[in-house]
């Protein structure tokens, strides 16, 4: 009889690390998030229930909505390139004849490896018009290019994000390209395909979910982008609503107004969730 | 003896003995002493120096231990300041807290009514439009540090080199600026446009102060806000040729950029609040060490003489002090004891708000390596002359937060063209006041 008690709960009972802390430290913020979002404080003074309304009101903000622009421009544009490298390079060191697969395998993943927030320091001093050494290589052109100018900021960052991730990426879509049989290779050749013709006609096709995989997580990653705009306002202007966190982050600790910040936060998982949920029935539209 | 003599003796004591009275008036009044047990208090300053009037106070107070904290200047410290009390923990004992955002802290909630401690008594020791901005009717919620009244630096030996005259309005600082593109070839500018951060721009709305435009009036029941008033929109367009022209550069503040730039005389004025001479002193290389000079802030020709406020702070004692009373002696200590006042004047660069703060005779030093910065002049001097001529009635709204994290971002979408300046301040009344009144205020 003890016996079978004891196996009922045995599963929960080794689950219960992760659930305890998953419980702790991601369902219940996000559940304490919503009940904030329900209410209206103004400092000290005591909540007030309104209902919805801070969700009516984040529907008139433009600036959350031009921030959600600002990203879908930027997922668009950095998405592309990074993904495109990121295939690139995959192929690269998925090819069996090259000598240096190993070293080019490490050295495009280091970047990953860097926290973000220190990756947008060192851009950022790189970046600086007075602390950057390669200042002085492109002066010797004649230019004094400004990357921190306002103009240049979005440009600065998606070259810092794609050189963050273009190896996690890689790694994804390298690893899909690892689990392709080998007996399609020597089918392929047998009929006579060349190298480009079986990365084409082979490779890309079967590792189109590694792909979506990957594009996913992007459009996640660039709806979340917080870490290297916020560390480069130490260094130049950064508009408080260049992205939606930046502003929900600006919103809650500069305006001093969590409400509306949870209801913001809400509507952006929301609107997260929507376009990953659209673009994966679309890709899977596009297998069968 | 002769009678004659006698009389005139007579008469100098009495002369001396009444002015001396005068003085005395305001140092009659005795600082509070302290008898609870010992404490050690949190405070969060930014003031360069300030350490040096703490010690003073520890050794005045020996039960009253400091622990002194510099978080960041302005909004960086405003931030981690509100969501500190928004927290219900973390923040400290005492905080400065310049006048513009006084009134968003006091509406918040965060900060203990000195008056039933007695701060009231104290109110003779400060210059009285001081003590209304910390006041609401009886409740006094901080004790006045400084002031910051405006007038305009110039390096005397850029304006020398390229034939300026000392502007004495507005119209005569753009001939000037246009002459001085001319001859340098755009190199030089006239000067620095601050922008690029909401702790940057509050100098810009000092100009519309001056100017004698307003942002807010309240009536005692409801505001009204004025952003976008002719007379602020005529101070924009004006800055806005400035820097569209290139006769302004826009770096940022306190940034070495800004530093350098006026070092090197590629900058040739700034306008300066009481407090910055003593940051460009210690700051500046040395160059034109000597060179630079203070005069008082042009005007719109036609009008009157008229000076505007940047900054200036106050100390608070916010609810989360377990020794409120304890920390207000040390807020009043520091700001209305003359030892104090005056080394934050030499250290600080604090144009002081208590009174006696103000009349004590080493603020005429000349030999301080500021006023030497300064080519000798009597800086000090200078600011007091502006202060005289500030319209003390400028009223700041608890919003004021909001306002000056979105005057910077419309400012930087000005600078780059992507609105007109004037435009900008149309979109700011609109946004700040939909702001307002969705965080429930009775705004027009």
């Amino acid at each position: 009889m003890k016996k079978i008690k004891t196996t009922k709960f045995l599963p929960f009972i080794f689950l219960s690390p992760f659930l305890i802390l998953f419980g702790l430290f991601y369902i219940a913020p996000l559940i304490y998030g919503f009940y904030l979002s329900l209410f209206h404080q103004y400092g000290l003074r005591p909540p007030v229930f309104i209902g919805f309304k801070n969700y009516l009101q984040v529907f008139n903000d433009t600036n959350f909505w031009m921030s959600i622009l600002n990203m879908t421009k930027f997922f668009l544009i950095q998405g592309s390139i990074m993904i495109g490298l990121a295939l690139i390079f995959a192929l690269y060191i998925d090819n069996q004849k090259n000598r240096f697969r190993g070293f080019f395998r490490m050295v495009y993943y280091i970047p990953f490896a860097i926290p973000t927030a220190i990756s947008g320091i060192l851009w950022g001093f790189m970046y600086s018009k007075s602390m950057s050494p390669f200042q002085s290589i492109f002066g010797i052109f004649g230019l004094h290019p400004d990357f921190l100018a306002s103009n240049a900021l979005f440009w600065s960052i998606i070259n810092i994000v794609t050189w963050e991730w273009t190896g996690y990426n890689m790694i994804i879509i390298y690893s899909g390209l690892q689990s392709i049989p080998r007996e399609l290779y020597e089918a392929a050749h047998i009929d006579g395909a060349k190298r480009f013709d079986i990365i084409r006609y082979v490779k890309i096709p079967l590792i189109i979910p590694s792909l979506i995989l990957s594009i996913v997580f992007t459009v996640i990653g660039t709806f979340q982008i917080f870490n290297e705009p916020y560390v480069l306002e130490s260094m130049t202007f950064i508009s408080p609503h260049f992205t939606p966190n930046l502003y929900i982050y600006t919103t809650a600790f500069s305006y001093g107004n969590f409400n509306f910040a949870a209801a913001m936060a809400i509507v952006l998982a929301l609107v997260t969730f929507a376009v990953s949920m659209i673009f994966m029935r679309f890709a899977g539209f596009k297998e069968e | 003896m002769n009678k004659k003599f006698v009389v005139v003796v007579l008469l100098a004591l009495v002369f001396v003995l009444s002015v001396s009275m005068i003085f005395a008036q305001s140092s009659s009044i005795q600082l509070p002493k302290y008898n609870g047990p010992a404490v050690t208090l949190t405070f969060w300053s930014w003031v360069p120096g300030i350490s040096n009037s703490i010690a003073k106070f520890e050794q005045a107070y020996p039960k009253i231990k400091i622990n002194y904290v510099n978080v960041g200047a302005n909004f960086t410290e405003y931030n981690k300041l509100l969501t500190a009390l928004s927290a219900g923990s973390g923040a400290p004992d005492v905080a400065q807290i310049e006048y513009q955002v006084l009134p968003t802290f006091i509406s918040y909630g965060g900060l203990v009514d000195l008056s039933k401690y007695g701060a009231n008594n104290y109110k003779p020791l400060f210059v009285p439009w001081t003590w209304g901005q910390v006041s609401r009717g009886n409740a006094v919620y901080a004790i006045p540090q400084d002031t910051g009244p405006l007038a305009l630096a110039y390096n005397k030996a850029i304006f020398e080199k390229y034939g300026l005259t000392v502007p004495k309005t507005w119209e005569e600082f753009l001939n000037d600026a246009k002459k001085l593109y001319k001859e340098s070839k755009g190199q030089v500018y006239m000067t620095n446009f601050n922008a690029k951060g909401a702790s940057n721009v509050n100098w810009l709305v000092g100009l519309f102060w001056a100017a004698g435009g307003h942002l807010w009036t309240y009536n005692g029941n409801t505001w009204t806000q004025t952003i976008n008033s002719p007379i602020n929109k005529r101070v924009i367009n004006y800055w806005g040729k400035m820097v569209d022209n290139g006769y302004a550069s826009t770096y940022e503040p306190f940034t070495s950029d800004w530093y350098n730039n006026l070092s090197n005389g590629k900058i040739a004025s700034m306008i300066s609040a009481a407090w910055l001479p003593l940051l460009l002193a210690n700051n500046l290389s040395k160059q034109y060490a000597g060179q630079w000079r203070i005069v008082p802030l042009p005007y719109f020709a036609g009008e009157k003489p008229t000076s505007g406020n940047w900054g200036g702070s106050t100390d608070a004692v916010t609810i989360q002090s377990k020794h409120p009373e304890a920390a207000m002696i040390f807020a009043l200590w520091l700001n209305a004891n003359p030892l104090s006042t005056t080394l934050d004047n030499e250290n600080g660069g604090l144009f002081p708000a208590a009174i006696s703060g103000l009349k004590d005779p080493s603020m005429h030093n000349t030999s301080t390596k500021t006023d030497q910065f300064f080519g000798g002049q009597d800086v000090n001097q200078a600011f007091f002359n502006a202060s005289n001529i500030v319209n003390v009635n400028f009223t700041w709204a608890p919003w004021a937060n909001y306002f000056f994290n979105s005057l910077a971002n419309y400012m930087n979408d000005a600078i780059n063209g992507k609105m007109a300046w004037d435009q900008a301040l149309d979109q700011l009344q609109t946004s700040t006041l939909n702001y307002a009144k969705n965080q429930g205020f009775n705004v027009k």
